[in-house]
């Protein structure tokens, strides 16, 4: 894939591809943080 | 010089200027939390762009494009890790640290670090490491800045680090806090449009990514690989955890990027503020590493590969483009020297004057010797540059490496270990240091296959976990810590009782008072 050996390509899009999963499951995972404030 | 890329660079810096007075003339900077926290009032999309802007110093468009114009794609290990390095910290420490240090009324981060481990110990390490670090890291970016602007002015080098210098200096003295977050805001966006601006380009010009690819190929086939042109890297996985670690874990162990986190609006700022960073990263932080493998097939015989980015956007584009890509490359060395300035300036004022020198200094005074911090730094900084520079990219990887395994570990720990204790994070924060600073001066990195931050990140970690739990009967966490904490992990408003008042080291003693008031009330 563009013209890239696999374990480059990988490098260069399994990452991102990796921290996009991250970030949805931490958005997912800490929906109840929205309660979380200052005033008491 | 031409007119229409100093149009740019004008207008670049008047509305830098501009955001500067407009946060002066906003209340929250009248006081000590306005000035070093923006009176904790930042909201996600300010938060994750300061954020992510301050990480990315001119190592993005000089150390980057550099880095892949001589090793190829192996350079994208450090995009892989920096691409996660804003969610990863946002979502590890954010929410809790946020919570923590309002607890604890901290409002620098080694302050925080005295307040979760109490020891004046604590606060005299971190702060000496720190401000000298910090300042060592700026002086950095002052050079950068002064290197940028005579490139683009055509002016000598000494004219045009004095006007890069006095404005940064101008708007951090200007506004503290809020005007570094909001002219980070603005800088990060100028960022983006300059680097995909000139990848578009870069990638018409060469026929496409794969088209390109295939010619590198045709050149030296190891450029593509994941192990380094010549495959100088092969094998080294120690290398590539350091490559990785260095700009996602050790971003934890900044203290000018941790103070993000203490300076959100809520706690649960973190959350969106991940996510925006996550996009941000995503669109920016490959880009400058790709554009640099592309100026080996665009200009194949560069004198000096850092100016790599900065040739091809002057090969591939119009003037009025250039001068953007020109306002980006200075946003992006401005955006960390003044957040580096001021964490110095706030360090050294609070953390070594106050707490060491004059303990009983008015917010008034503790406010005008960070200014005068801010000042001196800019000065001494300005005649470093000048008389003696030091190498940039150098100077970038050492103050982050050491940084980061010196504090990491310990800021982590802070928020989710309660049994890691003040001998813990002492030793952790001078065996993080030491080993990472002892790595790279006698040259372990190439013996041992071992980056220094993977180095000093396990001796830090190491030391901790190992000395916290050694010392856990002589040196337990104090009782109010551990409710402090309790308290961080639960998700929901913090009780009143538990809010900083005056002094949180005074909480136990206060008390003691407390409940000898209402014993003596019973009684009467």
């Amino acid at each position: 894939m563009f013209g890239l050996p696999q374990s480059t390509f990988l490098l260069v899009l399994g990452f991102p591809l990796f921290w996009i999963l991250y970030t949805i499951a931490f958005l997912l995972l800490t929906k109840h943080w929205e309660n979380d404030g200052d005033e008491p | 010089m031409n007119a229409t890329v100093l149009a740019f660079l004008v207008l670049y810096y008047v509305v830098v200027l501009g955001i500067g007075v407009w946060t002066m003339r906003r209340r929250e900077t009248d006081d000590l939390e306005g000035y070093l926290l923006g009176g904790r009032e930042v909201g996600p999309l300010v938060t994750a762009l300061t954020l992510q802007s301050t990480s990315m110093s001119g190592y993005m468009f000089l150390g980057a494009g550099s880095l892949a114009y001589t090793t190829g794609y192996w350079s994208l290990w450090f995009a892989a890790g920096d691409i996660g390095g804003g969610v990863l910290n946002l979502s590890i420490i954010g929410r809790r640290m946020r919570k923590l240090s309002q607890m604890m009324g901290a409002l620098t981060s080694i302050e925080y670090l005295e307040a979760r481990y109490p020891s004046p110990l604590t606060r005299l390490i971190a702060a000496s490491l720190s401000v000298f670090l910090l300042a060592f890291y700026a002086l950095a970016q002052f050079i950068a800045g002064g290197k940028g602007m005579a490139l683009v002015t055509g002016l000598d080098y000494e004219w045009a680090l004095l006007i890069a210098l006095a404005i940064i200096t101008t708007y951090t003295l200007l506004g503290g806090y809020l005007a570094v977050a909001y002219t980070d805001f603005f800088q990060s966006l100028i960022m983006l449009v300059g680097v995909v601006w000139i990848l578009g380009a870069a990638l018409v010009h060469v026929g496409g990514l794969t088209a390109a690819n295939h010619t590198l190929a045709e050149i030296d086939p190891t450029i593509l690989s994941i192990w380094g042109t010549g495959l100088g890297f092969e094998g080294q996985w120690g290398v590539v955890a350091g490559a990785v670690l260095v700009f996602s874990a050790g971003y934890m162990g900044w203290p000018h990027v941790v103070t993000r986190h203490m300076a959100m609006k809520r706690p649960a700022t973190a959350r969106l503020a991940g996510a925006y960073a996550t996009v941000w990263n995503l669109l920016f932080v490959s880009a400058p590493y790709l554009v640099g493998i592309l100026a080996i097939l665009i200009l194949p015989n560069l004198d000096d590969p850092e100016l790599a980015i900065f040739a091809v956007a002057h090969t591939l584009l119009p003037s009025a483009v250039t001068g953007i890509v020109m306002a980006a490359i200075m946003a992006a060395i401005m955006s960390t020297a003044d957040s580096l300035l001021l964490q110095t300036g706030s360090i050294a004022s609070r953390d070594l004057y106050e707490r060491f020198i004059n303990p009983r200094a008015s917010e008034q005074q503790i406010l005008r010797v960070s200014r005068a911090c801010v000042l001196v730094i800019g000065i001494i900084g300005y005649l470093v540059a000048l008389v003696e520079p030091p190498a940039v990219a150098f100077v970038v990887i050492f103050a982050t490496s050491v940084l980061g395994s010196a504090f990491a570990p310990a800021f982590i720990s802070a928020v989710w270990w309660k049994k890691a204790n003040t001998p813990g994070a002492i030793v952790s924060m001078v065996a993080g240091a030491a080993t990472s600073v002892f790595w790279e001066l006698a040259g372990l990195a190439v013996t041992t296959t071992l980056a220094p931050v993977t180095a000093g990140l396990a001796a830090s970690t190491v030391a901790i976990v190992v000395v916290s739990l050694a010392t856990q009967r002589s040196s337990p966490v104090p009782a109010h810590i551990l409710a402090a904490m309790e308290e961080t992990a639960r998700v929901g408003p913090i009780p009143e009782t538990l809010m900083a008042t005056s002094d949180f080291a005074l909480r136990p003693e206060a008390e003691e008072v407390e409940s000898m008031l209402r014993d003596t009330e019973e009684e009467t």
